[in-house]
């Protein structure tokens, strides 16, 4: 009988659910960061300055950190989406050019996740056109069917993929003492521009706005209450450090191998091919399949994301439990999304790279804005009473935006002027 | 007509023509269906929030301003009454509760007007015409004119205050007029209905205004899935008095839901007898006689009066979830005859029981399956069936409303079996397939994936792939139309002879020719674009014919086989046609790639 079933997996989810109460929202958000534009950029800062940048995510850390916090923070003690805060305190109009603004980024990053996607599969002789239908098809029944907890362990899940890049980095041998060496004593001295192009690029992917909604309303979903507020932050806190900690696998893979070499690379997909005859078969096989399970894992979370966050703000129904009469303009948006992505990835000699490059310009030009609210929003003791910014914690969180928004607005023009910063 | 976004900001003038601020807010007295507006809330110089009586100080509203009947110096401000609400502050942006819709919406802007000299709220805006206006007012009348355009009009959506309940700001101290529906005095199964769309933290606060009856009621109302999470925010002491008040049956379920922990926590702070009640539900299958049963029954021991029997039915009707049926019981609550509410009213008063109970009744166990079990309750018109164990002993009883919900969970799953929307949890990825239009997408998958899989095998160039693609909605289409009158045929069998069936079949089949011709001609264009070979497109258009003769001579045979010997049919209308549309664009696409990769193209 089918009831029995479900009823026993309910019953098992429920079990699992009390040890996974609070952790989630975080893990996953991080996780979904190394997403196809991400796992570009750090194997790029690997192949092409070897263990040079890997200094610069320690303080990246501590701003994802910060910005996620906060994200959370605001999640927990307001029960509120971040959408949600920022109509009830700027209005309509706001909201509907960043709603706008944040469908445009949202899409752009999952038309990378669909080229991540495609590009990785191809590795393993699957033909696009056969990969991004049957990929789009998973993503959207996936997620559309409807239980958001079963869907959030199976993210959770997917998660420990990430593991394959550190399998995959320690396969390439990196040269630990120097990569530690780097690390402890940044080699900022004589570096090229694009050095600081490349930096402010692994900034830009590392901050990216769609977290901050995902989170909060993740947070929202589950119903964390303010007195276990302390387990969502250790939620964040480890999902971000180990985010980052996947983050200089793959650029201590690309460093190890590609970087000696002398190659350089333009998309993630590169990278699995070049590592190939330097480090073998397996890691190129497990970098493959690191990215491919993150640009689906990406491409599942951000067009839901993108649905709920805009439902939200403009006051329609959403969710996926709804029907699609009575949440049209969430399920438009939702399958719009995967369809369309899906099918302007498949347009025969579509240019990936500027994609790729597109989405994370997009990123990084949005951050500043969604921080801002993010700060604004967190110092209202009216909405969250005493957990608002201490003056201490807002110096650093001022700080971290100002880090992120600066190091995204160079990026920004340094990829919209290639000769800004002279060669 | 005045909206709330469009006077905000505009200049506050006084009868001397000075301006001396700009409107910030309004707030009205919440008493009425129309509430009045009561005050003006306007910023001066320096950002200084100030407060008017709108009675006594507002002499116009105007598109672009508001006038005041005195000079500023002549003002005296107020401040906000407890009981007063202020629309921009309370109401507009934020989430209320469409208490006639029974929907959570958001307030996109708030609607005035005036009428003999007083300015009253019409409404909340929650429609798309309020969120046009409130991003750029031109949009609103641009969006207005191009829906008229094509003859339609641009709505708007008012909820009435007496509607609307607020989410944020509790009013529970604000007196609200007579007709005024709050949330907590609806239905408990539409309370349930609005309490699904809410977030966890705004459905605590919703528990907090409803009593232990209503929450009880309502939770009970909940979807499965909800109930013990909602009742695991509560604290253990309401959750388990809610428990007590819930039909033992009903607490059971939920329990069975929550950790183990909580569980026991709930069943140790419930009175004994709940607890012991449920305790013994739980030991059941969920979908068992057993675990839809309530132990709560009537049981009268054979040797009482008809007069007893009513005396102790008095007594105990409180707590008793059904009192049509009364069973008998002898020694160690081993079950004698059943008594119908009927007999013992239409029986005199001395009558004992055991003369008028009956002995031939139909009874249960506890591990009979549910659907079983309601469907004998439903042959038979039962009120209810008593559940007894081997020896005879009666354990509990199903009730006819307990039958009901079973045969509704069951008949939802066939009837979306039947429509290609299965319902049940299991069933959701197929439900989500079934969604009619999901249908579509799925189809176009499904065609793109045999197509791709051929093409990928013959070597074919992904242009011409994507040509022969361009036409699947086409096929898709013909093949609907084509399941259609077959369907025509399944529905209403009889009304066609066979000459109409062939004329029919050939309409099928010149229409399927003549579609092959028009995407035959658009793929040669499209391939003389992309400079491909055009021959392609032949076999294009030779894929279409053939798939819509296929289909259509399916589609005539069809009913014969589906048809069974009692004049019911084998599947759904919903189904064939589902099945024949995917059947269309799979063969299509797999016909076009055969024949283009035979032609060595």
């Amino acid at each position: 009988m089918e009831k029995t079933l479900d009823t026993k997996s309910r019953k098992l989810w429920i079990r699992l659910g009390l040890f996974f109460a609070v952790v989630g929202p975080g893990i996953i958000t991080a996780m979904v960061d190394n997403d196809a534009g991400g796992v570009t950029t750090y194997s790029i800062a690997g192949a092409s300055y070897g263990y040079a940048l890997l200094w610069s995510l320690i303080p990246i850390t501590i701003a994802l950190i910060v910005v996620q916090e906060m994200a959370s923070r605001l999640g927990v003690y307001t029960g509120k989406g971040f959408a949600d805060l920022i109509r009830e305190k700027w209005g309509i109009r706001v909201t509907f050019y960043l709603m706008i603004a944040l469908l445009v980024v949202n899409f752009a990053n999952t038309l990378a996740e669909f080229a991540g996607w495609a590009a990785s599969l191809e590795m393993f002789g699957v033909n696009r056109y056969v990969s991004v239908p049957i990929g789009a098809f998973i993503v959207w029944i996936m997620v559309a069917r409807g239980n958001y907890k079963v869907v959030e362990k199976l993210f959770l899940i997917a998660s420990t993929v990430y593991i394959t890049y550190i399998i995959s980095g320690w396969i390439a041998g990196p040269d630990w003492a120097e990569a530690a060496r780097e690390i402890i004593i940044p080699p900022i001295a004589n570096q090229p521009t694009a050095y600081w192009i490349t930096l402010v690029g692994v900034i830009g992917t590392t901050i990216a706005p769609w977290m901050q909604f995902y989170q909060q309303s993740s947070i929202v979903e589950k119903g964390i209450k303010p007195k276990d507020y302390k387990f969502a932050r250790i939620d964040t806190v480890v999902g971000c450090v180990l985010a980052v900690v996947v983050a200089i696998f793959i650029t201590l893979a690309c460093a190890a191998t590609l970087h000696p070499a002398g190659i350089t690379i333009q998309f993630a997909e590169d990278a699995a091919k070049a590592l190939r005859p330097l480090a073998g078969a397996n890691a190129s096989t497990l970098f493959a399949i690191g990215l491919a399970n993150a640009s689906l894992f990406a491409a599942s979370i951000l067009p839901l994301s993108t649905a709920y966050t805009i439902a939200e703000g403009m006051g329609w129904e959403g969710g996926v439990s709804k029907s699609r009469k009575e949440a049209p303009g969430f399920h438009a948006i939702y399958t719009g999304m995967i369809v369309l992505a899906a099918l302007i990835i498949l347009i025969p000699k579509m240019p990936l790279i500027p994609v790729i490059f597109g989405s994370q310009v997009m990123n990084g030009m949005l951050m500043p804005v969604t921080a801002f609210f993010a700060l604004r929003l967190v110092n209202e003791r009216k909405l969250i009473g005493d957990a608002v910014n201490s003056k201490r914690y807002n110096v650093l969180a001022w700080a971290c935006v100002a880090f992120g928004a600066i190091g995204s607005f160079i990026m920004v023009s340094a990829m919209i002027f290639p000769n800004l910063f002279g060669a | 007509m005045i909206y709330i976004t469009r006077m905000m900001g505009k200049p506050v003038v006084d009868a001397a023509g000075e301006t001396i601020g700009t409107i910030n807010d309004i707030a009205i007295s919440p008493g009425e269906v129309f509430p009045r507006v009561t005050a003006l809330a306007f910023v001066g110089p320096g950002k200084a929030p100030f407060m008017l009586s709108w009675r006594k100080y507002v002499a116009e509203v105007e598109e672009d301003r508001v006038t005041l009947q005195v000079p500023r110096a002549e003002l005296r401000f107020s401040y906000l009454q407890p009981d007063e609400v202020l629309l921009a502050h309370d109401l507009l942006n934020k989430q209320i509760v469409d208490t006639q819709g029974m929907k959570v919406v958001r307030v996109n802007d708030l609607k005035l007007s005036e009428s003999r000299g007083q300015l009253r709220l019409l409404g909340a805006e929650v429609g798309a015409r309020g969120l046009l206006r409130g991003i750029a007012p031109g949009l609103e009348t641009l969006v207005a004119r191009v829906m008229k355009l094509f003859g339609r009009t641009l709505a708007e959506n008012i909820i009435a205050w007496n509607y609307i309940d607020l989410l944020d700001r509790d009013l529970s101290h604000v007196k609200l007029s007579v007709s005024h529906k709050r949330l907590h005095e609806l239905h408990p199964a539409d309370v349930a209905d609005i309490l699904e769309q809410l977030t966890p933290a705004q459905r605590a606060k919703m528990f907090e205004h409803l009593d232990n009856d209503q929450a009880a009621e309502a939770i009970s109302e909940l979807e499965d899935e909800l109930q013990a999470d909602v009742l695991d925010d509560l604290t253990d002491e309401r959750a388990s008095d809610i428990l007590e008040i819930m039909d033992p049956d009903d607490a059971a379920d939920i329990i069975g839901d929550l950790p183990y922990d909580k569980a026991e926590i709930l069943l140790r702070l419930m009175g004994v007898r709940e607890a012991r009640q449920v305790r013994k539900l739980l030991g059941y299958r969920e979908n068992s006689a057993g675990g839809i049963m309530t132990p709560e029954t009537i049981t009268v021991s054979p040797s009482l009066s008809v007069q007893e029997v009513i005396d102790r039915l008095r007594a105990t009707v409180e707590e008793a979830e059904n009192i049509y049926s009364i069973f008998v019981v002898g020694e160690g609550r081993v079950l004698q005859g059943v008594v119908p509410l009927r007999s013992l009213i239409v029986s005199g008063p001395e009558t004992k029981v055991a003369d008028i109970m009956s002995t031939e009744y139909f009874s249960a166990g506890p591990d009979d399956d549910q659907e079983a079990v309601a469907e004998m309750i439903s042959k038979y018109d039962l009120l209810a069936l008593p559940v007894i164990d081997e020896a005879g002993r009666i354990l509990g009883m199903v009730t006819v409303d307990d039958a009901l919900d079973v045969l509704e969970q069951e008949s939802a799953e066939d009837l979306a079996l039947a429509a290609g929307r299965p319902d049940s949890r299991f069933g959701e990825v197929g439900s989500w397939l079934g969604a009619s239009t999901s249908w579509v997408i799925s189809w176009i998958v499904a065609g793109l994936i045999t197509g791709g899989v051929m093409a990928y095998f013959l070597g074919l160039s992904k242009e011409v792939f994507l040509v022969a693609a361009l036409s699947l909605p086409l096929v898709m289409r013909a093949s609907d139309q084509v399941a259609g009158h077959s369907l025509g045929q399944l529905i209403e069998p009889g009304e066609e002879d066979g000459a109409r069936a062939l004329a029919r079949l050939g309409i099928d089949l010149a229409a399927g020719a003549s579609l092959g011709a028009i995407s035959g001609l658009v793929s040669l264009a499209l391939l003389q674009i992309l400079g491909r070979p055009m021959t392609s497109a032949i076999w294009i258009g030779v894929a279409i014919t053939l798939t819509i003769v296929v289909l259509a001579l399916v589609g005539a045979i069809l009913p014969l086989g589906l048809q069974r010997k009692d004049g019911t049919w084998r599947a759904s209308a919903t189904l064939v046609s589902a099945i024949m549309s995917a059947s269309g664009v799979a063969l299509y696409m797999a016909l076009a790639m055969a024949f283009i990769g035979a032609a060595g193209v």
